[in-house]
């Protein structure tokens, strides 16, 4: 066990919380553990810092992480009243307004309408008369003072659309990166430990399950089942935690499974869940957490697409923003109606850009090789 | 500096081959300026063999990637010249400087496994360096005599040619790094570190295979080693490196029998002797110093047990000590019997 | 190699098997009835006609029969026939659309790849951190666009607002009014020209690359080249059999300009990163070093030692990449209504026709496997340090 008078003295010196622990004092292992952890962290920190495009993810990710907290802040400060701002249910009831004219034949579709027009439009009363104005509203309207980012066809506000989606989208990214992480460590330690049988077992699973292309699979299972949100997360968790991530995991877990501390364990009587779980996974840790990064990137890919195709059955995200516009026949006029797809889509590519540059951040820190000589 | 040019001419009256003459080095790094090579002067005559030695980080090896030009993209030369045949090497274009490589001057890398590429037959690389190397271009049937001849010459079986890197053994592996080195008719081969990653007995072997081809073929053999033992069975010269300075150079025996400078003293004392009188090994103090900011006065001084005011300020220069050895060094002439006080 | 090969082959028919099981029970059994409800018992169906339907369909036996009668007609070529088009047998569906399908990956495929392996020689090869992050960053940021917005983004621009390339579809329906042909034979004659052209091309640059003197190289490079780019044109206008279906293999051809830049574009970026890195590890080894000491030119350098074998990681990430290709297919042909394996994926999960999606899916999951198993070959090819280890 750590000896405590061994660790080196320079330990505790500019610290930046302020809050270390002396070690002379510390009393118990885990605290030993907790102190190096952090110690760990700050000396990862220090690496990471320098990775300037992952300190530019990190930049992002904060960004949308204080995105997706704007809406408790407005509607708890009444800021936003929850009739118009909801992202489900949310309806302006005073739609900016244009004056059309009723004419025999459309020269200009934005100011005239004819008597087609007004037989198909429930909105227009139908006793209007060549010549007669009418003030029409504009349901997807373009941004204002009140609407941000403006409403979509549903007189729904976009940009409180948008600061759910992001809601949305960590819960989901993160949701799936734990569950990946915690069934690709298992796994992947397991497998290395065990060897044989079991082994075999779960590295031709992974093999099955890195073969499927997994937008496919996740639109069949999306077919079979409803889908919630967090079942996606869920599904996305199993299919990556068992697959690819557990592959690489294993190789990792088996490069530790060979250092003497592990023989070391063994010889002191150590179980094989003692070490696994306190030896190998701790080590492998560092890995699984570049994984989670790449992890989260996938799981905000697939739940756009999913809500893109009407595959998934959500309230409010990105990918059903774009389907909402894409089924109303907005997408294509980008100049005229672009509030209804740039941010969406540009949202979906923004963050989960910034958690691949995290993780390609994170990726010095793991792969010394790779540092700056 | 007194004499910047030095006569160092030891078999006098053959034709040098090969002059490095005051050559200056810098890496530009994002710490500073590192002084890796610092006034160098040596001479090689042909047929001859020479040794440089020192410790790792001494600039022995950037002083060997300098004869081809092949230092990293952030080296630059302050000054001096590498005069090939009496052509200046440091002022060729790029084009003529690759003609040149291979050609008059190659290389036996250090750790042989990482020389080879992993993705090619080792015939296939050593006859790509034929392929750019005569002129009129070897038939093919010329070629492959000629790559028999050459694995024969190292004591391989010409079927490894067609074999993967991966599948040799560090020592063939070693001996086709030196068929390939010699498959243009080199005038003179360096060797980096030629036997470092070999076991005791493939080292002497291959030690020995290349003195005879030497010999055989009348080639100039400059060895960049660590390892006094290595260079003392194989070498005519030596030179002597210390922190990017040549500062002991002179016949092998001489330098081995009556080292001159501290440092040679010591890095000599610390091989125990199996035949010469019983020694007690003696231990370097110390460790190299930091090339960004290298010491004032003589480099040595911080580690030198016998280091005198002169040696913190003033730099001492070669000077000529006996008929083939030269010392950089104000004490040279009192190292003998300071070294017998050690304890 | 022969018994690694088997051995593969072997593991692939075996996963195939388990894939296709999970698959079926997945889509018909786990909705329970609702095949049956939606098709056999819609209430405007008479009783009768509604016991022939689900008979007709097999619904009426129990699972394990059903498993098995499907199992067994899969590997007679009977894969059901689809309900939305109903007479239509689910293998004609999938014979027609999956060469298109295979064009659209092979063509984007061939191109990222290429494309992406040669900026990111070039530039690791320029290398200097000067622009370092910004090439990073631009390169995440394409790889991570989000696919189907960026397909309609490109639509819009060079559809929409330039009016260059088809907004979507395979062909012009306005073109195709009297066409004398078929367009799926328009389509494989379109296939075959250019895959003979394509391996004639690849053919004579390989081969000039084994030759050892440099002149016959340049000639057979360039020599070969000509030919195959002159013979693919010489056929659609020199020869009677090419030169009546020009006009449709073209309109064809244009049909697939966008909807392959869109696939190139989007995985370029992952290709170009991976080999950018890859090649600056490579470039410091010694063995660069080795080649720049025996006075290789540059070129040589950097295409023969340093790319070479800067290749290596770049086609593991092949092997990985190969489920992700085909999931940015099936994304591509949805948006783009490319009348491929992918679009009738999408269309029939979404109607609900149980056999086609089942059919389509099970041939997505043969592409996979072929391609991993290609990818796999073709990485023992490169590598000739796998080629002896995974002999065991």
């Amino acid at each position: 066990m750590a000896d405590q008078r061994s660790l080196p003295e320079e330990t505790h010196t500019a610290d930046p919380f302020g809050s270390q622990p002396i070690l002379h004092e510390v009393d118990s292992w885990w605290k030993i553990r907790l102190t190096l952890m952090r110690r760990s962290l700050r000396e990862n920190w220090r690496i990471f810092r320098r990775s300037k495009v992952g300190v530019f993810g990190l930049v992002i990710i904060a960004f949308w992480a204080i995105m997706a907290v704007m809406p408790t802040v407005f509607f708890a400060t009444g800021f936003w009243n929850p009739a118009v701002y909801d992202p489900v249910t949310g309806l302006e009831l005073n739609p900016p307004t244009r004056t059309m004219t009723m004419v025999e034949r459309i020269t200009d579709p934005n100011t005239e309408i004819d008597r087609r027009a007004v037989l198909l439009d429930g909105r227009i009363p139908d006793t209007l008369q060549i010549g007669d104005t009418f003030e029409l509203p504009r349901q997807p309207a373009p941004p204002d003072g009140r609407h941000w980012l403006g409403t979509d066809p549903l007189g729904r506000d976009v940009l409180s659309q948008l600061m759910h989606g992001a809601r949305a989208s960590f819960f989901l990214g993160i949701l799936a990166a734990v569950v990946t992480v915690v069934i690709g460590t298992t796994v992947g330690s397991m497998a290395a430990y065990f060897g044989g049988i079991v082994d075999a077992f779960l590295m031709r699973l992974a093999d099955l399950l890195i073969l499927i292309p997994g937008l496919a699979i996740l639109i069949v299972i999306g077919a079979v089942f409803t889908f919630q949100l967090w079942h996606l997360a869920v599904v996305i968790g199993i299919l990556s935690g068992f697959g690819g991530t557990a592959i690489v995991l294993k190789s990792q877990a088996l490069a530790v499974k060979v250092k003497p501390f592990i023989d070391a364990a063994r010889v002191a009587g150590g179980s094989a869940r003692h070490i696994i779980f306190y030896h190998l996974i701790p080590n492998v840790m560092p890995l699984s957490v570049l994984y989670m990064m790449f992890t989260v990137t996938a799981a905000i890919q697939s739940e756009a697409v999913l809500s893109f195709l009407g595959v998934l059955n959500t309230d409010t995200s990105w990918g059903l923003m774009m389907n909402l516009a894409r089924t109303q026949g907005y997408l294509l006029q980008v100049v005229d109606f672009w509030w209804l797809t740039i941010p969406a889509g540009l949202s979906v590519t923004l963050l989960s850009a910034a958690f691949f540059l995290v993780g390609r951040g994170m990726d010095e820190i793991v792969n010394p090789r790779l540092r700056r000589r | 500096m007194t004499s910047r040019r030095l006569p160092l001419e030891i078999s006098a009256g053959q034709a040098r081959l090969l002059e490095v003459d005051g050559l200056v080095m810098r890496y530009d790094t994002e710490a500073g300026e590192v002084s890796a090579v610092e006034n160098v002067s040596f001479s090689l005559g042909r047929g001859e063999s020479m040794g440089l030695v020192g410790e790792s980080g001494c600039g022995k090896t950037s002083v060997a990637l300098s004869l081809l030009r092949l230092a990293p993209e952030n080296a630059r030369y302050q000054s001096g010249s590498v005069l090939w045949e009496g052509m200046d090497l440091l002022e060729l274009s790029d084009q003529e400087m690759r003609e040149y490589r291979w050609a008059e001057i190659s290389m036996v890398f250090q750790g042989a496994m990482n020389a080879w590429n992993p993705v090619y037959r080792v015939g296939e690389q050593i006859r790509e360096a034929m392929d750019h190397h005569f002129d009129p271009p070897l038939s093919t049937v010329e070629t492959s005599r000629r790559m028999d001849r050459l694995f024969n010459l190292v004591g391989l079986d010409p079927a490894v040619q067609n074999r993967y890197p991966h599948e040799l053994s560090g020592g063939m592996r070693q001996r086709a790094v030196i068929a390939m080195a010699l498959s243009c008719e080199p005038k003179l081969i360096i060797a980096d570190e030629p036997t470092t990653a070999l076991d005791v007995i493939v080292q002497a072997q291959i030690l020995e295979e290349l003195k005879e081809i030497q010999e055989d073929l009348g080639l100039s053999i400059l060895y960049i080693s660590h390892d006094m033992a290595v260079i003392a069975q194989v070498t005519d010269i030596i030179g002597v490196m210390y922190a990017g300075k040549l500062v002991e150079f002179g016949s092998t025996r001489d330098v081995f029998h009556g080292p001159r400078h501290p440092y040679s003293y010591l890095l000599l004392s610390s091989i125990p002797s199996v035949t010469g009188p019983r020694r007690r090994p003696v231990s370097l103090e110390g460790t190299p110093p930091n090339l960004l900011a290298p010491p004032a006065g003589c480099r040595f001084h911080p580690r030198c047990p016998w280091a005198t005011e002169q040696c913190r300020t003033d730099e001492p220069p070669m000077m000529q000590i006996g008929p083939s050895q030269w010392a950089a060094c104000w004490n040279s002439e009192q190292v003998p019997e300071m070294g017998e006080q050690l304890p | 190699m022969v018994r690694y090969v088997t051995r593969r082959l072997i593991q692939m028919v075996f996963l195939f098997l388990v894939f296709l099981t999970v698959t079926w029970f997945l889509l018909y059994i786990l909705p329970g009835d609702s095949v049956a409800l939606k098709y056999a018992g819609n209430p405007n169906i008479p009783p009768e006609a509604r016991e022939v339907a689900l008979e007709r369909l097999g619904l009426d036996k129990p699972v394990l029969i059903q498993f098995r009668d499907y199992m067994f007609n899969f590997f007679q070529g009977d894969l059901g026939v689809s309900f939305n088009q109903y007479p239509r047998p689910v293998v004609d569906i999938i014979a027609e659309r999956l060469p298109r399908t295979l064009v659209l990956f092979l063509a984007a495929l061939v191109t990222y790849y290429w494309a992406g392996f040669l900026a990111g020689k070039y530039l690791a090869w320029r290398r200097g951190n000067r622009g370092e992050m910004l090439v990073t960053i631009g390169g995440v940021g394409l790889y991570s666009m989000f696919l189907p917005w960026f397909a309609f983004m490109m639509i819009w621009l060079f559809s929409v607002l330039l009016d260059w390339l088809p907004l979507s579809k395979f062909l012009d329906p306005e073109q195709w009014r009297d066409a004398p042909f078929r367009a799926n034979q328009v389509f494989m004659r379109l296939f075959w020209v250019t895959l003979i052209a394509s391996v004639a091309l690849f053919a004579s640059g390989f081969i000039a690359r084994q030759t050892r003197s440099r002149r016959l190289g340049r000639t057979l490079r360039w020599g070969g080249g000509a030919l195959a780019v002159g013979g693919f044109f010489f056929y659609w206008y020199g020869v009677d059999s090419g030169q009546v279906m020009r006009v449709y293999a073209g309109d064809i051809g244009f049909h697939m300009i966008l909807p392959v830049l869109v696939l190139t574009l989007i995985n370029f970026a992952g290709v170009m990163l991976l080999t950018r890195s890859s090649m600056l590890e490579t470039l410091r080894e010694d063995y660069i070093l080795t080649a720049r000491a025996k006075g290789l030119p540059e070129r040589v350098v950097r295409d023969r030692h340093a790319a070479r074998t800067a290749l290596l990681p770049v086609a593991t990430s092949l092997v990985l990449a190969v489920a992700t290709v085909i999931d940015g297919g099936v994304i591509t042909e949805a948006v783009f209504s490319w009348p491929g394996m992918g679009e009738i994926l999408v269309s029939s999960v979404l109607s609900e026709d149980i056999p086609l999606a089942v059919g389509a899916f099970s041939f997505i999951g043969i592409l996979a496997l072929i391609g991993h198993f290609v990818v796999d070959i073709l990485y023992g090819v490169l590598d000739p340090r796998i080629r002896v280890t995974e002999h065991g």
